[in-house]
């Protein structure tokens, strides 16, 4: 039979050098990032191969378990909700603000989005309780502090998330806005409309991270459904009965955020994140300005209880040295780990977010594999890395240095592909298109336009993927080489042995590091891309 | 941009990339002669462990800690995962639970080390795939500003006595480490009707369940309990640091069922990768003079063994131990923690 001339021309336009590379680059993201699902998926079919599964008491969901679900959906719900709240009217404020202080206030937000949250817990835990003494009144358990601590812990991400929604708006339609009508208007019926879909792709990771958290309901004594993933775990010993009962959530979590990626792909294009707004400062009405102020304070208390809360548990220079100098090891791996994972990440999560901008089923399909790895339980991640990695083939990444960066792309990667898929719709097409045909080479199209463009997008995306590196422990802990540590398990060791001073040094050390490596990454991308017509330099600022 | 900026970005990149491949490269990883350990004993407690036994037998020990925040998920299921392919050398637990289980798992290999020839015989498994020595008890620590002397509780059953207001007094998750031991050890002792009806009872009265025993110990002596059930060495902790606390023993009297005492386990692992050096480590470890070293450090308070160093911060003279099986409390843990979570997450 004879094969169709165009058969050869599809063919051969696929063997393209760029479209081998990408096809090959967004292999080995979905391949990571899946490997976990790929390891528990098997895992689960041989113990049901097996006859030793019983599907019946996982599956079916008894009222203990759906009343725990519902609590957990509803805690996740309200500190998600009242995060994105609290980040609306903080963010609001910084309409005016210019960008050498928007990139301290995004620095210092950054820094502390990298203390872990039990540390959070921990202090504010530690305030209520010597609170009590005056205020009888006061709550130390149940829902009521554990939701606090939970949104105090998240409003830094929070924040930094409803700034990524905000300044996807492109400011000049705003401003267009003011002209016509109050400033309350423009923000109510043009800036929240068209930040809507972002601020509910924020509001989807708020909750995600929310509900996979037991680890602070906990301590408050307010169960949710994530520790009964833990205790069936424990309990089993089997990974494959662990995530047949985590379904239900990772279900719930699937559903929102899919109802969140809809919210992104229907983003406006804007011209980018850095840029000054100009235009004179709004004036908001007085209930308005006073909601802003009660943010603002709520932001500062966050920050006083947080940072006087180490400083004074650290008690002196000494332990903070001493603290400092024990954890060396796991200090510098806890680095290696996070540069590895941005170094990893970035380039083939750009690859990703090309992909996830297709229209149809290809889009489809790679939205849902993105956004699975999301919703499984921290150390179900772990563990399916051990029974993907650790099998015949590829056993020679296990258990090496490689694992826990790893596993931090699996959990992380996507969410670096999401918020860089949302910079990609900011950026004009014809300028690739232009690039493409004015430029010698591929690798100067790269280079030279190609990179300057995504750059704001690869900074907020490293930040990010730095913070929650820096901060994980669940999956790490399981695929930790032996003989090396992170710095948070160090923590968490220190938590048990009750060296408090010790504790609060080391993430006192986290904050400094987070906030020396956002510093360095400004002044790199300052120097390489400064000049005439550069966007970080001036920020879409006609010049 | 021209082509000197093009080099700037490639130079950026290249130095990056091999800082961090240089850096992962001169991170240690391939000595000659190594032990890897997979241990739920404290980090503080059994890194001078290592170390010492580094100094004497120049094999080094690459050590993977759990921690207690993982709610013992950790080590344990990552040793059941690697089955196919084991990567660990040596188990040693804080516990004999989860050693338990990975016999049933068919996790362990057997061997009987000549450290143990002096062991008490329930401290050895009669197929040798592990063997216990000294170890932790199951204690009240109290806040003696908050009660007094004769306030003091002395049985577990004051967990669930009218006297004591539920919201003062602390108790960790029972389906998790060492306290789901002892649940299952209760449960074990007075039958199941017995000990659901007993702990369906402290869930009732709102004692507070807490994430773990350090915590117990932390309400305790920051004087938000008045008195919590934990481990030895967390309460010694406190004791140690001056709080204001007291350690007491519970069920002493005659007639009262004692309380358990949880000794370490070490194992060797089926397959293990390095078998020589894991058996020059589990000597090591099962040696009466780093059984002293770890009463002096502070991890156990109840030696397996007569020791040189007595422990300080409680008086363990005489004190009345439940009478159980170690087996019988492993085979009664699965139950058990289906009952409890039933009980406990809701």
């Amino acid at each position: 039979m004879a094969i169709p001339r165009s058969f050869f021309h599809m063919f051969r336009r696929t063997l393209s050098l760029e479209h081998c590379l990408y096809a090959l680059v967004l292999g080995v993201f979905f391949l990571l990032i899946t490997s976990p699902l790929i390891g528990l998926g098997v895992d689960l079919l041989y113990a049901a191969l097996k006859g030793s599964l019983d599907l019946s008491t996982p599956l079916l969901l008894s009222s203990r378990r759906l009343e725990l679900l519902a609590a957990s959906i509803g805690l996740a719900t309200a500190v998600a909700l009242a995060g994105i709240v609290t980040g609306v009217l903080f963010v609001s404020l910084l309409w005016r603000v210019s960008r050498e202080i928007l990139v301290f206030i995004l620095l210092a937000l950054l820094a502390l989005a990298a203390i872990p949250p039990y540390i959070h817990a921990l202090t504010w835990s530690s305030l209520f309780g010597s609170l009590t003494d005056f205020l009888p009144g006061l709550p130390t358990t149940g829902w009521g502090i554990s939701f606090w601590v939970e949104f105090m812990a998240l409003l830094p991400l929070a924040i930094l998330l409803t700034w990524i929604a905000f300044a996807s708006v492109d400011h000049h339609l705003v401003e267009v806005g003011r002209v016509f009508g109050s400033d309350m208007d423009a923000f109510l019926h043009i800036l929240l409309p068209l930040s809507a879909p972002a601020l509910g792709a924020a509001f989807g990771l708020l909750f995600l991270i929310c509900c996979s958290d037991y680890s602070i309901p906990s301590l408050f004594g307010a169960d949710v459904y994530a520790l009964d993933i833990f205790a069936q775990f424990s309990a089993s010993g089997s990974s494959a009965v662990a995530s047949l009962y985590a379904l239900p959530l990772v279900l719930v979590t699937v559903l929102v955020v899919i109802a969140s990626r809809s919210g992104i792909r229907t983003l406006a294009q804007t011209p980018d994140w850095l840029s000054v707004r100009f235009g004179t400062a709004p004036r908001f009405p007085r209930f308005f300005v006073g909601l802003q102020v009660i943010a603002c304070i709520l932001i500062l208390v966050q920050i006083l209880v947080l940072f006087s809360g180490l400083v004074f548990t650290t008690g002196n220079l000494t332990t903070f040295i001493h603290s400092v100098s024990v954890a060396q090891g796991e200090l510098t791996y806890s680095v290696l780990i996070a540069a590895g994972v941005i170094l990893i990440s970035l380039p083939l999560a750009l690859a990703a977010a090309y992909e996830l901008k297709q229209p149809g089923l290809r889009g489809a399909v790679a939205w849902t594999l993105v956004l699975l790895p999301l919703a499984i339980p921290a150390s179900l991640t772990g563990i399916g890395m051990i029974l993907f990695w650790n099998a015949p083939g590829p056993s020679m990444i296990y258990p090496g240095l490689l694992m826990p960066v790893l596993v931090s792309v699996a959990r992380f990667a996507p969410i670096a592909a999401i918020l860089l898929f949302v910079q990609l719709r900011f950026i004009e097409p014809l300028l690739f298109d232009a690039a493409a045909v004015f430029s010698p080479g591929l690798f100067e199209t790269w280079v030279q336009i190609r990179l300057p463009l995504h750059a704001p997008g690869f900074f907020v995306a490293a930040g990010i993927l730095a913070v929650l590196t820096l901060g994980e422990l669940g999956a790490t802990l399981v695929v930790a080489p032996p003989g090396h540590g992170t710095l948070t398990m160090r923590i968490y060791n220190y938590l048990h042995y009750g060296a408090a001073g010790e504790v609060a040094g080391l993430c006192l050390m986290i904050t400094i590091l987070t906030l020396i490596a956002g510093a360095c990454t400004i002044a790199v991308l300052y120097l390489l891309y400064r000049g005439p017509g550069r966007t970080v330099e001036t920020g879409g600022k006609p010049e | 941009m021209n082509k000197t900026r093009t080099i700037q970005v490639l130079v950026v990149i290249i130095v990056l990339t091999v800082i961090l491949i240089a850096a992962m490269v001169m991170l240690p990883t391939d000595q000659k002669k190594t032990v890897v350990v997979y241990t739920s004993v404290d980090q503080v407690y059994s890194e001078p462990v290592f170390r010492d036994f580094e100094n004497r037998t120049g094999i080094t020990v690459l050590a993977v800690y759990d921690v207690e925040a993982t709610k013992t998920t950790g080590l344990v299921n990552r040793l059941i995962a690697e089955r196919n392919r084991p990567q660990a050398d040596v188990f040693w637990s804080g516990e004999f639970g989860q050693t338990l289980l990975l016999k049933n798992e068919s996790i362990l290999a057997a061997y009987s080390s000549p450290s143990a020839a002096d062991l008490p015989r329930q401290f050895r498994d009669a197929g040798d795939y592990w063997t216990g020595f000294g170890g932790r008890a199951r204690v009240f620590i109290v806040n003696t500003d908050k009660l007094s002397p004769d306030q003091y509780p002395h049985s577990v059953n004051d967990m669930i006595d009218s006297r004591y207001p539920g919201s003062t007094i602390g108790i960790a998750y029972p389906m998790f480490g060492t306290t789901a031991t002892h649940a299952a050890a209760l449960y074990s002792y007075l039958g199941t009707e017995e000990a659901r009806n007993y702990f369906s009872n402290i869930s009732q009265r709102q004692v507070r369940v807490v994430d773990g025993n350090s915590v117990v110990r932390d309400l305790v002596a920051d004087g938000q309990l008045s008195f919590g059930l934990t481990d030895t060495d967390d309460a010694c902790g406190a004791v140690e640091t001056g709080k204001h606390v007291v350690i007491i023993v519970p069920d002493q009297k005659p007639g009262e069922i004692g309380t358990l005492v949880i000794p370490n386990t070490v194992a060797l692992i089926a397959g293990a990768p390095h078998p020589v050096e894991a058996k020059t480590f589990i000597d090591y470890v099962l040696d009466r003079k780093t059984e002293d070293s770890l009463v002096s450090s502070g991890w156990i308070q109840i030696p397996s063994r007569d020791v040189l160093t007595k422990t300080s911060c409680m008086n363990i003279t005489g004190i009345k131990t439940m009478d159980i099986s170690y087996q019988d409390v492993y085979n009664g843990i699965p139950a058990t923690q289906k009952d409890l979570i039933e009980i406990f997450i809701r």
